[in-house]
């Protein structure tokens, strides 16, 4: 397979070269032929792009896709204003318990990921949520406004500057709850009192630059010996902890006065000086901040110290990449969006939206030949999205109840069970994938357990909660069978339309072989029941190791 | 779900005996460098490791309770200072010169220490080898890398590997060198009720993740065997298509997993449903749930013909940058209560001698304080239970507590005084591993002069 690698980017770099070749023609020779047009996106192409790009592809999204091609889709894309959380929640009535509203905002999650019109908007700003994470689990409880003026944080900045969104996630009250950064005081050496380094540790560990020097491509840098470097010590998180001493709830009489209410949560900390420590720090690479400076100018020296360190790039592009593409990129495709990271080509460093699309246009990302390590184990929430915005899955209230998905599914939006988010980078369950070197982040939770879990709502979703329902609930999502049932007679035809919709008709003989048998089984012991065919059918394509799978 | 009696039970697994073993037997070579020994062990034994996740501070588990010593402790730890009168007092039948005393609300350790059930080993944590502050600052020894980081020192309790990345956990090798001698169990040798771990990873086997009540059966399934039965055809097609050939290592090792939750489930439920209701009332928590259901499965050793098993079960919540004082008594409480509960059970079904549980945690917190609660640090305290341990004993040196003390690299973060790999060790002994094998089991432990720390009979 890594012939097949060499041969991909090999033919890549030859197809750039011929590029530049011809727009560099000249002098006498004959101008060169018009390039030919680029060959028509086939519909399984544009399910791939769109699988990386939105909560899951539909046919008309598909047809837009081949329509526009890919560029012009994702320039489209991110001229769309954001879909947001918090003025759906401000609209509701304040529970007396406020942490109920947190069903809500999972609710207007949905809403948002399955119906939005900011696809790639609300996709990336789903897939920073799991790299800037906060979450409803633990003291963000009783704070809904916050994290859901968190997320739309992140959907806002999802193609703006990395540092401008660095200093909103340091600023936000959710997150200074979060890891604690929210009411830290200067030292007071007579109480042993000292910064607290939470959120500076997880800052530069999971949120920029991680715990080794890195490569531009990604891969670790080793000193003289063979060994890691590592990026800092425990004197830089101190220097970190210095700094962001003295934040906390905005508006409030005092630092110690400064408590949560329905307001402040949604509002940037504000600097209370007096508990701010104004000494010297000593920070990355031995950079230092004078003493005597203000709360602000440290903090924005300090951010600029952790953005201009050269891990960022290829940290932030392998996060990326992780989320959206695939799980084992190659050296030289995070070294090109690492590139794009550090310079856009207009000079501006942290350009998330030119990094988002040199993930998606890279060669990797659209491949003319597959290998077997491309793509990766889709997010098993994806799975459910997916699902329901091919088949215009909608409950009569609108509502989307899925207010415990972190428990159905292993995870769920801003509900992680800590700051690591739901699985590692670094995850490589046992087998062929560890024994290769690679990894496999999403099968962390894919457990015996989990998948268990997530299949027994697949039949529910499919077999109970379709248009064919007799009084559903209000609340009860019901995706919409109409079109197979109305040729479900027709056991192939059935079977091709269900593939068309979920996998871009690509699938497997082993599948169709198997869904033929039991539908034909189903047919017999139910006759006239063509909701069972259909959903048969639909359950055992999102039940499918295929429709796990993201290519 | 229906029940089922034990004849049909042991009919049942006759047919499941095959899958549980192929999944027990990973493929691969023996592993073993011992006496390579294939005799069944012929009794049982468990470990079963509560991780207490994301760091506990444990120097308010357990605090000096004498008055110079509470002093010292009350001077580091300033307004995160348990009170000196609510410290729960215990009586070490070998006294350090200090008396100590436990968290308030961890009354069901106090007994359980007071009836010799229960031991501490103290200031224990990740190292290469033994390591003074000089050698510290020195870099004069090989440390663990990333001290203070929540995955990385996880990762070395999982591993025990130091420097070394490593892709298997303590109790995985373990799995490892005895598979040959569990060849008839069937299910895995680990099982975690709380997610995937590195801490059971391991080369030729893998480890088995049920939920905290157990396994939960697939809805669209049946396993009548009845071939008029659509839910039984359903699940032999879905079995079909997970054994079919995939192109991607994505699709195979998403398929690898689903066909081991198809094979266990129901052998697994089974054997629990015979499982006897046990009077032991344990706690309405997830963890009391996961120590209930590992009680269970204990109760039901012999339906699944298990001989050596180790359980993972975990709470987390215990990163108490801010309001420790507020949030540390009911996390404390609920571990206190549930091990106490599950020693009980233990002593119902009758195999409290044949059950060790034992503590760990990312690590130790500082000393000091950051307004509101503690950081992290290295070294801290953990305790084990069970009639195998060497009760009402504290293992290991308490340290000097004393900010910048010998102990303190700074703002009162321990040097271990004691290895991660003694007590893995020490463990992995009792478990049943051969002593020529520990240093597979615990990488380092040839560095330290004491192998074996003696809690456990």
């Amino acid at each position: 397979m890594n012939k097949a690698r060499l041969l991909s980017t090999a033919l890549s770099f030859m197809l750039s070269l011929s590029a530049c070749g011809g727009s560099s023609g000249g002098g006498g020779s004959p101008p060169p032929p018009p390039p030919p047009p680029p060959a028509p996106i086939t519909t399984a192409e544009a399910f791939q792009f769109l699988n990386q790009t939105t909560f899951g592809a539909t046919l008309e999204e598909a047809q837009s896709v081949i329509d526009m091609r890919y560029e012009a889709w994702i320039d489209q894309e991110m001229s769309k204003n954001a879909s947001l959380q918090l003025p759906h929640l401000r609209s509701l009535p304040r529970p007396q318990f406020l942490g109920e509203l947190h069903s809500d905002r999972v609710d207007i999650w949905f809403r948002n990921s399955v119906d939005g019109f900011d696809q790639l908007r609300q996709r990336v700003a789903f897939a920073l949520s799991e790299i800037l994470v906060v979450s409803q689990q633990g003291a963000l409880i009783n704070a809904p406004y916050g994290v859901a003026d968190y997320y739309d944080k992140l959907a806002l900045f999802a193609f703006g500057n990395y540092r401008e969104l660095m200093e909103v996630v340091t600023l936000h009250p959710a997150m200074g709850v979060y890891l604690s950064m929210l009411g830290n005081e200067k030292p007071n050496p007579a109480l042993s009192i000292r910064p607290d380094e939470n959120y500076a540790r997880e800052l530069m560990q999971l949120f920029s630059i991680g715990l080794v020097e890195l490569n531009i491509d990604g891969t670790v840098r080793t000193d003289g010996m063979g060994q890691a470097i590592p990026t800092y010590d425990q004197s830089v998180i101190e220097g970190f902890a210095h700094v962001f001493t003295g934040w906390n709830y905005a508006g409030a009489p005092s630092f110690p006065q400064a408590f949560q209410n329905d307001n402040n949560q949604t509002v940037p900390m504000q600097l209370y000086p007096d508990f701010h420590d104004t000494g010297a720090k000593t920070l990355l690479n031995g950079f230092m901040i004078p003493a005597g400076q203000t709360g602000d100018q440290d903090l924005q020296m300090a951010l600029d110290n952790i953005f201009n360190h050269p891990n960022v790039g290829p940290f932030i592009a392998t996060r990326l990449i992780h989320r959206l593409v695939t799980s084992n990129p190659s050296p030289g495709y995070v070294a090109r969006v690492a590139t794009v990271f550090n310079n856009n080509g207009f000079g501006e460093r942290g350009d998330l939206g030119a990094v988002v699309k040199a993930i998606l246009l890279d060669p990797e990302a659209r491949p003319a030949m597959h290998m077997e390590i491309d793509g990766k184990v889709k997010e098993p929430l994806l799975r459910l999205t997916q699902l329901w915005r091919a088949y215009d899955a909608t409950s009569q209230s609108g509502v989307y109840p899925l207010a415990p998905a972190y428990i159905i599914f292993g995870q769920g939006p801003l509900q992680a069970s800590h700051v690591f988010n739901f699985f590692s980078p670094f995850y490589s369950p046992p087998g062929e994938i560890r024994n290769s070197g690679l990894v496999a982040p999403e099968l962390q939770i894919a457990t015996e357990y989990q998948n268990t879990f997530v299949t027994n709502y697949f039949f529910l979703l499919t077999f109970d909660w379709n248009s064919e329902k007799a009084n559903p609930g209000e609340d009860e999502v019901l995706i919409d069978i109409a079109d197979e049932i109305a040729i479900a007679d027709d056991t192939d035809a059935l079977i091709d339309l269900v593939a068309d919709k979920l996998l871009a008709g690509d699938i497997s003989p082993t599948l169709r072989a198997e869904m033929v048998n039991m539908i034909d089984q189903v047919r017999v012991a139910l006759p006239g029941n063509n909701a069972a065919l259909a959903a048969e059918a639909i359950y055992f394509v999102v039940t499918s190791p295929e429709f796990a799978y993201q290519l | 779900m229906k029940k089922i009696n034990r004849r049909e039970f042991v009919k049942r697994s006759g047919a499941a005996a095959a899958v549980g073993a192929a999944f027990a037997h990973y493929p691969g070579m023996a592993f073993s460098q011992g006496m390579g020994t294939t005799a069944p062990f012929g009794d049982y034994r468990a470990l079963v490791c509560l991780f207490l996740h994301g760091g506990n501070d444990s120097y308010n588990m357990i605090v000096p309770r004498s008055n110079a010593e509470y002093n010292v402790y009350a001077a580091s730890r300033q307004n995160m200072a348990i009170a000196q009168q609510d410290l729960l007092p215990i009586n070490p039948l070998t006294p350090d010169g200090a008396d100590y005393g436990l968290h308030p609300s961890m009354s069901g350790v106090q007994t359980l220490f007071e009836q010799g059930r229960a031991a501490f080993v103290n200031n224990i944590g990740p190292l290469v080898e033994p390591t003074t502050k000089t050698d510290f600052f020195n870099k004069s020894v090989l440390l663990p890398p990333q001290l203070f980081s929540h995955n990385d020192q996880q990762d070395q309790w999982h591993s025990l590997k130091g420097a070394t990345v490593s892709s298997t956990g303590w109790a995985g090798r373990i799995a490892d060198l005895i598979r040959d001698r569990v060849a008839g169990q069937l299910l895995a040798t680990n099982v975690s009720l709380h997610g995937s771990s590195l801490y059971q990873a391991a080369d030729e086997t893998i480890a088995y993740v049920m939920g905290s009540n157990g396994p939960i059966p697939f809805t669209g399934f049946s396993s009548s065997g009845d071939p008029a039965d659509l839910f039984y055809q359903q699940r032999l097609a879905f079995e079909r298509v997970l054994d079919a050939t995939y192109d991607t290592v994505y699709e195979r090792g998403f398929a690898e997993i689903q066909k081991r939750a198809v094979a266990s489930v129901d052998l697994v439920n089974d054997a629990l449903a015979l499982a006897p209701t046990l009077n032991t009332v344990f706690p309405q928590s997830d963890l009391g749930n996961q120590m209930r259901t590992v009680a269970q499965l204990i109760a039901v050793k012999d339906e699944l013909q298990m001989e050596r098993q180790v359980f993972l079960v975990e709470k987390g919540g215990f990163d108490s940058h801010d309001d420790q004082l507020l949030n540390q008594p009911d996390l404390l409480a609920d571990v206190s209560d549930s091990v106490k509960a599950f020693y009980d059970a233990l002593v119902e079904i009758g195999m409290a001698d044949s059950v060790t549980t034992f503590t760990q945690s990312d690590f130790g917190r500082t000393m000091t304080s950051n307004g509101d609660g503690t950081d992290h640090a290295w070294g801290g305290n953990q305790f084990v239970v069970g009639d195998a341990v060497m009760g009402q004993e504290l293992y290991g040196l308490f340290p000097d507590l004393a900010l910048n003390s010998d102990d303190d690299v700074g703002g009162g973060r321990f040097i271990p005084t004691t290895s991660a790999d003694q007590y893995a060790a020490t463990l992995a002994r009792w478990f049943g591993v051969d002593p020529v094998d520990l240093p597979s089991v615990a990488p380092n432990i040839n560095n330290f002069a004491v192998q074996d720390l003696g809690f456990l009979v």
